[in-house]
């Protein structure tokens, strides 16, 4: 089996405001686990590896959380960049995080390439029947609006928890642009810093091999 | 942290700025369980090494031109009525373009402390000197300066009898340390290099040049010790992580870059950030701090991290940054050093390319003022020193992070531990197919 870093590498982040549901969508796609009532689950998650293969093809993606940084709207620009795909996240049963995303689509596309995939997912569907402050109509329409797909997921039920990830590896592998650049493993010209060579036409004593 | 508001609780440590090293401390402490906030009176991260687009860069010369205080002055922006600039969000211009030496301290901590895998650093291989023309029917050339065996032996531009001297002294430099060398240049150390090169190894004007070149020193006047330490820094670096290069440059943002990440760390540990945030008023009780901040918060913490603001006794640069691609160009401020450095640009695109003289599309033009070198420490606070000048990445800063990080976490921290932290993915090795 190939190993992991010879797979195509797809950066996708999680974005939209506190509380909407990120850390949860992350931790029941990644771990198939829920936590009803902490916030902690932000805290210490940098990014998950996930493997996923899609049309036959296997991708390592790197799902990047927002550690926080939402909160206060501090996300940095070397957050965004080389992210191949933004899921955008907001809480049906909210309506203040629905009407931020306007904000969150701004912020996410001034800080990434023109044909970066973009998703919108509407968090906590499981309270649909009796919380609902989003239909899913205005959801969709919103998504329409900005070029992004969309989809309602719970979290705590599991359902549709993983449609946004497939479907934005497939919006992503279908657009070659974006695909460049993760096939090479590093893009050309980077340098490598965990391993060290010994190149060096003058090197030391000690360190002459 | 928890999602009370920011006056609820009483921090271990609030962490003023988010420039190279509050941003390292906060790496630092990112596994430490602390109760951190880190706030920034800017509304960008990097503070004086931020870097900017073209429409960041004009607001901030707008706002340095009317306010009257910190290290940057006499900023202007200037456009050259020619047609192929790219959108404003295309460029990044740093204000700390520091090069990292591949031996630079700062690099092992990136990588021990697993936050370097967001940076993407580009090679610096060479360094050049401008060679102005020699004659009316010449051209200006750019010389590249041998600083590798090979080089020495293959370059054409220095005479059989300098490339001997050359060689000799770096045979030297990489010795230089060792206690039977030391007395060779002891009694210069604290003199100018050029006096050991030209006393001791006889050399001429241009070589002298050539390694003075490669101490980066902004006004040549480095002394003896500095000197022959940066050059060691420089040829033990080369080839370090490949062959031909002996630094780094973090690609889009330089030293900003690696202060975002960092920050990235301390948030994913449990840091609050908030930017636009600094200090109104502060008063201080026996054992805890109350920040007043500029976003109207009250916060009480037990410790205050800040970077020292006071302008140092350091002489000043004027840099100019000029978008032909980007180029870096840095002088000691003089009156006219803002002349100096136009000169210089447009010498160095006629050197470029005779034919088709490149076009500056953009220029940013700024002087700075050195900051204060010491930290100060007492109960409450620690004020790191000012950001650096110079052009390559100052290892000696990250010591005062260290001692910082040392007081913060004194009660927990493992000093051999500084900065190791594993991996906080696991790697998730079941397959999905679809
Ligand atoms: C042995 C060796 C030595 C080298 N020595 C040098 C050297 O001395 N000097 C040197 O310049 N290169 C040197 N390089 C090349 C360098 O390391 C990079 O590989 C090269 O600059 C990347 O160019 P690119 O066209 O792939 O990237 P691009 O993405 O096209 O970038 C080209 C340059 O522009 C900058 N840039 C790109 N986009 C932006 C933006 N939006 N805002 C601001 N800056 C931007 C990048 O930081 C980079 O410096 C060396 C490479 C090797 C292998
Ligand atoms: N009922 C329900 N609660 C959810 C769901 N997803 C998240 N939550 C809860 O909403 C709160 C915030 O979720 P979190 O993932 O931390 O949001 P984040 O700030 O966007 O990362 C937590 O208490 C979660 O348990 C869901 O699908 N259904
Ligand atoms: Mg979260």
């Amino acid at each position: 089996m190939a190993s992991d870093d010879a797979l195509p590498t797809l950066k996708i982040l999680l974005i939209g405001p506190s509380g909407a549901g990120k850390s949860a969508l992350l931790m029941r796609y990644c771990d198939d686990e829920f936590d009803p009532d902490t916030a902690a689950a932000t805290i210490g998650i940098d990014f998950k590896i996930k493997r996923l293969a899609v049309r036959g093809k296997p991708y390592r993606l790197t799902l990047f959380d927002t550690a926080g940084q939402e909160r206060f709207r501090t996300l940095s620009t070397s957050f965004y960049r080389g992210a191949h795909g933004v899921i955008l996240v907001y809480d049906i049963s909210n309506r203040a995080s629905f009407m931020s995303m306007e904000r969150w689509f701004d912020e996410a596309k001034s800080n990434t390439v023109e044909d970066v995939a973009l998703y919108l997912v509407g968090a906590k569907l499981d309270k649909a029947s009796r919380n609902r402050e989003v239909t899913q109509e205005e959801g969709l329409a919103l998504a329409e609006q900005h070029g992004a797909s969309f989809c309602e997921a719970s979290s705590k039920t599991s359902e549709n928890v993983r449609r946004p990830f497939v479907e934005i590896v497939n919006q992503i592998v279908q657009t070659p642009g974006l695909l460049t650049n993760a096939t090479a493993k590093r893009r050309s010209g980077t340098v490598v810093v965990d391993s060290t060579t010994n190149n060096g036409y003058f090197s030391l004593p000690n360190c002459a091999c | 942290m928890a999602m009370g508001s920011v006056s609820d609780t009483l921090w271990d440590v609030v962490i003023c700025g988010t420039g190279l090293q509050q941003s390292l401390l906060a790496l630092s402490l990112s596994r430490s369980g602390k109760n951190i906030l880190h706030i920034d009176p800017n509304d960008y991260y990097g503070g004086a090494e931020a870097a900017f687009n073209l429409q960041e860069a004009e607001s901030w010369v707008d706002r340095l031109a009317t306010e009257d205080k910190g290290f940057f002055r006499s900023a202007s922006i200037t456009k050259p009525d020619v047609a192929g600039l790219s959108f404003p969000r295309a460029y990044s211009l740093a204000l700390a373009p520091q090069l990292i030496h591949a031996r630079s301290e700062l690099l092992s901590q990136l990588v021990s402390s697993r936050a370097y895998r967001q940076v993407e650093f580009l090679a610096v291989g060479s360094f050049y000197i401008f060679k102005a023309p020699s004659g009316p029917e010449q051209q200006p050339s750019l010389v590249r300066i041998p600083s590798t065996r090979e080089d020495v032996f293959s370059t054409t531009a220095i005479s059989a009898k300098a490339k001997r001297g050359l060689m000799k002294f770096l045979k030297f430099v990489l010795d230089y340390d060792r206690l039977e060398q030391r007395d060779v240049w002891k009694t210069f150390a604290g003199r100018p290099l050029v006096d050991f090169l030209q006393e001791h190894f006889k050399m001429d004007a241009e070589l002298k040049t050539y390694i003075i070149t490669l101490t980066l020193s902004l006004d040549g006047k480095i002394t003896t010790e500095d000197g022959l330490s940066t050059i060691y820094r420089h040829l033990t670096s080369m080839g370090h992580f490949g062959p031909g290069f002996a630094a780094l440059y973090p690609k889009w943002g330089g030293i900003s870059e690696v202060a975002q990440v960092a920050c990235r760390a301390g948030a994913v540990g449990g840091a609050v950030y908030m930017l636009g945030a600094g200090i109104k008023s502060m008063a201080t009780a026996t054992d805890e701090v109350e920040l007043e901040l500029t976003s109207g918060d009250m916060v009480k913490t037990k410790l205050l991290v800040r970077g020292n603001e006071s302008v140092g006794d350091g002489p000043s640069i004027s840099r100019l940054v000029a978008v032909v691609g980007v180029l870096y160009l840095t002088t000691m401020a003089t009156s006219n050093s803002k002349e100096v450095l136009s000169r210089a640009l447009e010498s160095f695109l006629s050197a470029m390319d005779h034919d088709q003289v490149p076009q500056c599309l953009y220029q940013l033009y700024y002087e700075q003022a050195a900051g204060v070198k010491q930290s100060r420490l007492d109960e409450l606070t620690i004020d790191l020193p000012g950001p650096s000048l110079s052009l390559s990445m100052d290892d000696l800063l990250l010591k005062h992070v260290r001692e910082a990080w040392k007081k913060v976490a004194s009660d927990t921290a493992d000093d051999a531990e500084y900065m190791i932290f594993t991996d906080r993915e696991p790697v998730d090795d079941d397959d999905e197919l679809e």
